[in-house]
């Protein structure tokens, strides 16, 4: 399915990787978009329609799995072990994407001075 | 005075923004979009809004649906097909895609449901067609041809509103891979 690519590729795309996050403890939909709005200081913003994909998403790729069914049948969400692992090859990947970012400006600043 | 009123649509496939637009203008002078109706939409006359609408796709979504659009602050218009829903909320509300990945897949699962019918369509009507010019030969009776071309002419009609429809969202996501 051309739907999981970025998954597959072990990409996350920034909706998918703070999702994540937020359901290191079992959440509500809603929930995860106020959390995620609260963590990132509005700076990441999801939408209804793009969170209920995504969590359809990460539900089938099981990388989160159905918690339980509170009150008025709302769902609740948690990572699954697979998620997490998934989650921290993410942050690795972007840690060194950081590390590369950083030296490269380094050397500019030693060239510079 | 009309309490309600009839706006055809451009076809969600084309026009998607420009009939959200359109939506949008008509509430700020108190026409409300009530429902869908053939081709285009039904409003009613009410209060002036200042509201955005926007189009989501979801077959048989569960209730943690509306859930979260009503969280958003996205108020559920109306729906077709338990399939199409048109949300409106107040202007510079969160838009309810906010990641092009999934933006992608709202055309991309449009645009596939559209080809799985256009497709057999195209290849229905070809051999209608074919059936329709045998009937030409002395040995094939006359009402084949004639029963052919009804029916080819039906399949036309089905062709025409998934085939172009199927063009739109390829165009639409040729834009987006830009």
């Amino acid at each position: 399915m051309p739907r999981n690519d970025a998954l597959e590729n072990g990409e996350l795309t920034d909706t998918s990787y703070y999702i994540l996050l937020s359901l290191v403890e079992p959440k509500h939909g809603y929930l995860i978009m106020n959390t995620v709005e609260q963590m990132t200081d509005k700076r990441i913003q999801i939408g209804p329609a793009s969170m209920y994909t995504t969590i359809k998403k990460l539900s089938a790729a099981s990388l989160i799995k159905l918690y339980g069914e509170g009150e008025k049948k709302k769902k609740t969400y948690v990572i699954t072990e697979k998620g997490r692992k998934m989650l921290e090859s993410e942050i690795e990947r972007k840690r060194e994407m950081v590390r590369h970012g950083e030296e490269i400006l380094l050397q500019l600043k030693e060239m510079g001075s | 005075m009309r309490k309600t009123k009839y706006i055809g649509s451009g076809g969600l496939a084309f026009d998607e923004e420009k009939d959200m637009e359109r939506l949008s203008k008509y509430a700020s002078e108190g026409w409300i979009l009530e429902k869908f109706a053939f081709l285009g939409f039904k409003l009613r006359k009410g209060k002036s809004e200042s509201v955005d609408f926007s189009v989501a796709y979801e077959s048989d979504p569960d209730e943690d649906y509306f859930a979260y659009f009503e969280a958003a602050g996205w108020k559920h218009v109306c729906s077709t097909g338990n399939y199409i829903h048109i949300f409106s909320a107040p202007k510079n509300t969160t838009p309810i895609y906010t990641d092009k990945a999934s933006i992608f897949d709202k055309y991309e699962k449009e645009k596939r449901k559209m080809a799985d019918i256009a497709f057999p369509s195209l290849i229905f009507m070809a051999i209608l067609f074919i059936l329709e010019s045998l009937s030409n030969l002395s040995w094939v009776a006359d009402v084949v041809g004639t029963i052919s071309l009804v029916l080819a002419c039906l399949t036309l009609i089905v062709l025409v509103f998934t085939g172009l429809p199927y063009f739109g969202y390829q165009y639409k996501l040729y834009k987006l891979r830009k």
